[in-house]
């Protein structure tokens, strides 16, 4: 069996790309947080109050002011062509209006276009915003004599302390690499599964494999998959290891649940790319169907957007892909650390996976038997 | 024979490859699944998955040890707010921690004992949030709640302790400072519209991508010297072979792109701002950049299957790399430098620019001189290969007609040497 292994498509496939991706996606998000985007500012009043405060917007880690426009239609035009993702509006006349107690109005804009640009541009300008609606209110009380913390506790009566449990930086490397590398490592597992028992097909080669098993389809199927499995086992243990121990993504879980789970995704998804073989016995038609159901199983995780805002055929839909096991699996035992029982139906539904083929291994015989390949 | 032969020959040869090509696209069924199936279906599939845009009611536990008017006040105006729902009481932290583990709840408000006796003795009373970091979209929800209702509290508390006489006097020491917040293009923030236009665009790329070569792949196999190029005496151009496919392609791809760009987001009402001659001038350069990228690849791939192999991984980094989910500021110069290889990074962002944001078409002049430059690249790019194959395939030609030759010389041979012994 192992001379399959001549093959360069596999070497590429189970070595080569998952490799690339692994790098690509660690790298890409290696800052975690987007920093320094670009924001513009429309000043229109300024005055030592509004450069003050552009400053300040400026001086955040994520957001950096790059240009200075003359008019909101401006600025729009800018964004539009993608040269900023929001801006700060200042009317003519904030600050007369501000220190008169005339409640000017200021505005800011941000685009959803791109929603985690949108989010962080947003949450500095409106935190700026309030910043300087604070800021009137602080230098009226000093001027009264009020100590700072009932400066402090009149502005922000109700504080509230968040805690973002494991991961406090809300490092997005850490919430989307650990979802969206094992979903194309299991997309390349599914394809090779069905590729490498495929080939035997087109190539004729069925009953020779068949006969070196003695004919029994389950020794010959494990014969098979063994060293796939060792190869992609390898692949992801050292992939676990480079995050965790390299990268020191945060886990409050265990190292044997990181095992566990590396073990079943990887069984799991050879038996779903087995399983799909077996329900359609040629090679392009279970290719194709594998890789469609990998390509949507990245949405139907619900690590992005979450399960629960789906329609409800939709949500019974995702118990059908092993990427939306494999992440509540992973965000429930490894990511929080809870107690494994409470994921008890996801890990069922990855041995289910595992055991797929068994429904299928006497159709895959007979067809290896009997079917002649057609291109 | 007169220029004008020349070119009336060209295009019947043209057309013969296009007609051939056609025909072999609609036998195969696996080209026919990603060329009609994939486009037709995924769309409606993705639109669907994505259709709530945002979640509402966002189910979160409360751990109430104050016990007191103030704490009761918080917990109803978060359950009042569109984001978030109070599902559960638990009577300590230990206990909300464990409806977290069991899904039940995404995360926690605890209001220490001592919440109101603090807001009484005019200090700051303190909440704490615990969120499940999990999914980013209900900790924004459970969060932003807190906050909010957290500042709306403030000001009620702040225009009690004013000592104020009128109803302005109040508005003004609570926000000196009239701020308002304008989402713009995607006013809900909803994750569809965000997302979705660049699935859309990328499938138009990946799948034509697909469907060339296993098209490719498919002739290849049928071919008894498992060449690429047939012998035919139509086929013998390398211009009117790339031509004569790229019109198969772009005929069905035509309605496919109208299909994705201009109908589906009208079906799911997601926001469509750009005229039709917006549309087309983008989509002109894009189609054909991504016609000749994928016969290009087509070239490179022995067995058909191997492309599906190539091209389905990369669909998930592509996503990324246009800068939709992760901001293109972020993304490294280098990385930034490999997406310009592919026609989905500017046929993405100017589709989101035109479409989303109502741009004009000089807000994406620079995208689409760098399509129109990248479908030039291909198609020369496409011709070298083609011209590669092309030529392989005459010396297959050639040297199947030697060996005929050789071989009813041989014959002759033979039967001029029995004859006489006869």
């Amino acid at each position: 069996m192992k001379i399959l292994k001549m093959n360069p498509i596999y070497f590429c496939c189970m070595v080569v790309f998952p490799l690339l991706t692994m790098l690509f996606f660690t790298t890409l998000l290696d800052s975690g947080v987007p920093q320094e985007m670009p924001v513009g500012v429309v000043d229109l009043d300024n005055t030592s109050t509004s450069r003050a405060l552009i400053r300040r917007l400026d001086g955040f880690q994520s957001s950096h002011v790059v240009a200075r426009y003359a008019s909101v239609a401006e600025a729009r035009h800018a964004m539009q062509e993608n040269e900023i993702y929001g801006f700060l509006y200042f009317p003519k006349g904030t600050t007369d209006n501000l220190l008169s107690a005339r409640r000017p109005k200021v505005s800011y804009y941000y685009s959803n276009v791109s929603l985690a640009a949108g989010s962080m541009v947003m949450k500095d300008l409106k935190t700026i915003s309030t910043l300087g609606s604070a800021a009137v209110g602080q230098a009226t009380m000093r001027a009264k004599g009020f100590t700072p913390e009932q400066i402090q506790t009149f502005l922000q009566p109700v504080r509230i302390d968040l805690h973002q449990v494991a991961n406090p930086w809300s490092n997005y490397n850490m919430y989307l690499s650990t979802v969206f590398v094992p979903g194309v490592m299991m997309l390349f597992m599914f394809l090779i599964s069905a590729y490498s028992l495929g080939m035997e097909l087109k190539s004729d080669r069925g009953k020779e494999w068949l006969a070196k098993a003695d004919g029994n389809i389950i020794v010959a199927i494990l014969g098979k998959y063994v060293p796939q499995s060792i190869v992609f086992l390898a692949l992801i243990f050292f992939y676990e290891f480079y995050i965790y121990h390299v990268l020191q993504f945060s886990h409050l879980g265990s190292w044997g649940y990181i095992v566990l789970l590396v073990v079943l995704q990887v069984f799991a998804s050879i038996g779903f790319g087995i399983f799909i073989f077996g329900l359609m016995p040629s090679l392009r038609m279970s290719m194709s169907i594998c890789s469609l159901w990998g390509v949507l199983s990245f949405s139907l995780a619900g690590s992005a957007f979450p399960v629960m805002g789906m329609d409800s055929p939709i949500q019974s839909l995702t118990w059908l892909f092993p990427l939306r096991h494999y992440y509540m699996l992973y965000q429930i035992t490894v990511f929080n650390g809870y107690p494994l029982i409470d994921a008890w139906f996801h890990l069922v539904a990855l041995v289910g996976f595992t055991l797929l083929p068994w429904f299928v291994v006497r159709k895959i015989k007979n067809a290896m038997l009997t079917y002649v390949y057609i291109p | 024979m007169s220029i004008f032969h020349k070119i009336l020959h060209w295009l019947d040869d043209a057309a013969y490859v296009w007609r051939h090509e056609l025909r072999q696209v609609l036998r195969d069924e696996g080209v026919l699944l990603f060329c009609i199936v994939v486009p037709l279906v995924y769309p409606l599939l993705y639109s669907w998955i994505y259709n709530n845009e945002t979640i509402h009611e966002v189910p979160v536990v409360v751990v109430d040890l104050s016990h007191s008017q103030q704490s009761r006040q918080f917990i109803r105006m978060c359950d009042a707010s569109a984001d978030v729902r109070v599902a559960c009481y638990a009577e300590d932290l230990d206990d909300a921690q464990s409806l977290v583990s069991r899904q039940v709840v995404k995360g926690i408000y605890y209001i220490p004992a001592d919440f109101a006796t603090h807001l009484n003795r005019m200090e700051q009373g303190v909440i704490s949030v615990y969120c499940d970091m999990a999914l980013m979209l209900t900790y924004k929800a459970i969060y932003q709640t807190a906050m909010a209702v957290s500042q709306q509290m403030g000001a009620q508390i702040q225009t009690r302790l004013s000592g104020n006489y009128t109803a302005r006097e109040d508005l003004v020491s609570a926000s000196p400072l009239d701020v308002e917040e304008v989402a713009m293009f995607n006013p809900q923030g909803g994750y569809g519209t965000a997302v979705l236009p660049a699935v859309l665009m990328l499938i138009i790329q990946q799948t034509l991508a697909l469907g060339i070569g296993l098209a490719a792949g498919t002739a290849r196999e049928r071919n008894r010297y498992g060449d690429l190029v047939p012998i035919h005496p139509c086929y013998k151009g390398i211009n009117r072979i790339v031509w004569g496919k790229a019109l198969c392609y772009l005929m069905v791809y035509a309605v496919m792109s109208t299909y994705l760009t201009i109908v589906v987001p009208r079906f799911f009402s997601f926001i469509h701002m750009a005229p039709w001659q917006n549309l087309l001038a983008l989509m002109a350069p894009y189609l054909l950049a991504c016609v000749f990228f994928g016969m290009t690849v087509s070239c490179l791939v022995r067995y058909r299957e191997n492309v599906i192999l190539l091209m389905v991984f990369v669909s998930l980094p592509l996503l990324f790399l246009t800068g939709v989910s992760w901001p293109q500021s972020a993304i490294p110069g280098y990385l930034q430098g490999v997406s310009w290889l592919f026609p989905s990074t500017f046929g993405v962002r100017g589709y989101l620019r035109l479409n989303s944001m109502g741009g004009s078409i000089g807000d994406v002049s620079f995208e689409l001189r760098c399509l129109w430059i990248q479908a030039a690249a291909y198609f020369g790019a496409a011709c070298l290969v083609y011209g590669h194959q092309l030529r392989v395939s005459q010396r297959h030609a050639q040297e199947r007609l030697a060996y005929l030759r050789k071989k009813r010389e041989v014959r002759k041979l033979l039967k001029t040497k029995t004859s006489p012994s006869v």
